[in-house]
């Protein structure tokens, strides 16, 4: 029985043992095991950090400055990670947080300094834009005291700084400076281009339906500003041998439309592209972006555009270089009242113009609108060519209008003789044929001095239009005889007056040789 | 020192068109001006074509022309002698005053006669 027992101890210990053995042995693997994943995961860690750090040291170098140059440079290349797999998504989520809010850091920055810029540009250039009214008023007043034509270029000198000053506070987000009335469209485009450099080389054409049509007052000047910057871009963009066309014409859409053309270098596709985007109305423009020097025409017709509902597109123009097309709304446009005068300077509207404009007619036989536009430098649209003569008279004072007055009378009264006709059709064109050519001896001459019936006193005023030819004066002579009794007007007694010195000049000079060998001897005598 | 009554849309020097001064021999503000009877051609700008319409019924001096253009006289004279360099206008220097003579040199231009004699 006990060999049975030791036996079975034997084996149990022997168990045991093998057990215990197995245990250790697998504990030991499990230990080496653990202890190659902890090794490989330190590894990893160590990787992990590594890579990180390169990532860091990327986003402090490259990332962050790349992306501060993005924000001027639009087409610099801004870096993202080195290797994206070896950061995980956190990490790389918060790395990329970072560029961004260093984005924002700086774009917040470079906002707050261009507003201060801005903002001391705007105060500067108010002061300086008040001076140069101030001088310009002056100028003007000069302009009409002396004759000197240097004070002409000061003025233009004057203007131009002033454009530049007020281009500068429109771009820094100042009102234009000054309030117009409701101006004429063509007044403001001629004004526009009086504010350019190279002003000779534009030729508006007036295309207008209306001749009258204008802008409203708040409209009127920022119009002016956007035009003078197209205008001054065409100008200096294009050969100084050019010209640079300006059409102003009106849409279908009861809208205007201005037109600057110019033959010059085009632009380039990049340049075009921004000029689009700077021209569509921006909600802001940084003078950060507008490159050094400054280029401000387009931001500041962006500017306008933006701010007064003006439309404003660029194109290759037919005449090689850039078209500018401005389109102004209807909401904007209004049309003169007839008591304003336009300017002698604007351009008349180039179609249906009367046909027998060009030798200066449109007499007194009121030729329907011609002889309204004729006169519209100086006269309200009058009717008919008494009309026109009178408001022409009324300029040269009270008197001069009374004798007027009074001749055309003594004219109805005696049924349309020399001398009515010669008050009648005497508007801005040569009278249809006068009855009599008396009136129309040569009148070139001043001062008269004839007793009229009129109390006026004798004043100086225009006559019938030069046209009689010189040997009309013997029929003037029996056509003064035949009415002497009815009237003597100032133009009969200068009539009369003429033909006498004709008479005794032509007297004179049959008798020349003799008369001048007398007169010598005369003069010896005394 | 006030600014005044706005800033004028048109200024005068426009008519310069870019010079100087006039081309031509200089205009007193008192010279007359002359219509002639050519036809102006088609491309004439607009301020010359109301000059010579003002001027059509019979002359004016310079400075009543520039009254009615509403310009400077100064202004006007670079109209006026474009038109006069083209023929379209001819200008008569002003009548000048006048003036007492100067007796002594009446006196002596007796004196030289007689000693001719």
């Amino acid at each position: 029985m006990l060999p049975w027992i030791v036996t079975l101890a034997a084996v149990a210990v022997s168990v045991w043992y093998g057990v215990r053995a197995y245990q250790a042995g697998r504990d030991a693997y499990a230990a080496s095991a653990r202890a190659e994943l902890a090794d490989r995961q330190a590894r990893a860690a160590e990787a992990r950090t590594l890579a990180l750090t390169e990532e860091i040291r990327q986003l402090a170098r490259k990332r962050i400055p790349a992306a501060a140059t993005a924000l001027s440079h639009r087409s610099a290349p801004v870096p993202g990670l080195r290797e994206a797999g070896d950061v995980e998504g956190d990490a790389a989520r918060l790395l990329s947080d970072a560029v961004q809010a260093a984005r924002t850091a700086i774009l917040e920055e470079r906002g707050r300094v261009d507003a201060a810029a801005r903002s001391a540009m705007r105060g500067t250039s108010a002061q300086i834009q008040s001076l140069l009214n101030q001088s310009q008023h002056l100028l003007h007043e000069l302009q009409h005291e002396y004759d000197d034509p240097r004070i002409l270029q000061l003025d233009f000198r004057n203007e131009l700084a002033l454009r530049r000053t007020q281009a500068t506070a429109v771009l820094c987000d100042a009102w234009p400076g000054l309030a117009r009335q409701n101006s004429p469209l063509v007044e403001i485009v001629l004004g526009a281009q009086s504010r350019v450099g190279g002003y000779e080389r534009i030729r508006v054409a007036n295309h207008l339906r209306q001749e009258r049509l204008a802008l409203v007052a708040r409209a009127a000047e920022p119009l002016a500003i956007a035009l003078a910057e197209l205008m001054a871009n065409a100008t200096a963009y294009s050969h100084p041998d050019t010209e640079v066309p300006v059409t102003v014409q009106q849409t279908a859409g009861r809208g205007a439309l201005v037109l600057v053309d110019d033959a010059g270098i085009g632009m380039d596709d990049d340049a075009l592209k921004r000029a689009r985007a700077l021209l569509s109305g921006p909600s802001e423009v940084l003078l950060t972006e507008l490159g050094d020097p400054p280029q401000t025409g387009f931001a500041v017709v962006g500017r306008l555009v933006a701010r007064y509902g003006f439309t404003c597109h660029i194109e290759p123009s037919p005449y090689g270089g850039m078209r500018a097309m401005l389109r102004v709304p209807a909401h904007l446009l209004t049309v003169m009242d007839d008591d304003r005068t336009l300017s002698v300077l604007a351009p008349s509207p180039v179609h249906a113009r009367p046909p027998g404009r060009d030798g200066g007619t449109a007499g007194g036989e009121a030729r329907g609108d011609g002889t309204a536009r004729s006169d519209d430098g100086h006269t309200p649209a009058g009717g008919d060519g008494d009309r026109d003569r009178g408001s022409d008279v009324r300029r040269a004072g009270p008197d001069v209008r009374r004798a007027a007055s009074d001749v055309r009378r003594a004219g109805g009264a005696t049924g349309g003789d020399a001398a009515g006709g010669a008050a009648g059709t005497a508007g801005p064109g040569r009278p249809a044929a006068p009855a009599d050519p008396a009136p129309a001896a040569p009148a070139a001459t001043t001062g008269f001095s004839g007793p009229a019936p009129a109390p006026a006193l004798p004043s100086r005023r225009r006559r019938a239009r030069l046209t009689a030819a010189p040997e009309a004066a013997g029929p003037a002579r029996t056509g003064e005889e035949a009415e002497e009794a009815v009237l003597r007007t100032p133009e009969r007694a200068g009539a009369s007056w003429t033909a006498l010195q004709r008479g005794t000049l032509d007297g004179r000079s049959a008798t020349t040789p003799p008369a001048s060998s007398t007169d010598d001897q005369g003069d010896d005598e005394t | 020192m006030n600014p005044g009554p706005g800033r004028r849309l048109i200024p005068a020097y426009l008519v310069t068109g870019g010079r100087s001064a006039p081309s031509g021999p200089a205009l007193d503000r008192l010279a007359v001006l002359i219509r002639t009877d050519t036809d102006l051609p088609t491309g004439t700008g607009a301020e010359q074509r109301r000059l010579c319409e003002l001027l059509a019924p019979g002359a004016l001096t310079v400075v009543e022309c520039a009254a009615h253009l509403d310009l400077p006289a100064g202004a006007t004279v670079f109209l006026a002698t474009d038109l006069v360099a083209s023929g379209h206008l001819r200008a008569r220097p002003p009548i000048p005053r006048a003036g007492e003579i100067d007796r002594s040199l009446v006196e002596r231009l007796l004196v030289g006669l007689r000693s001719l004699h």
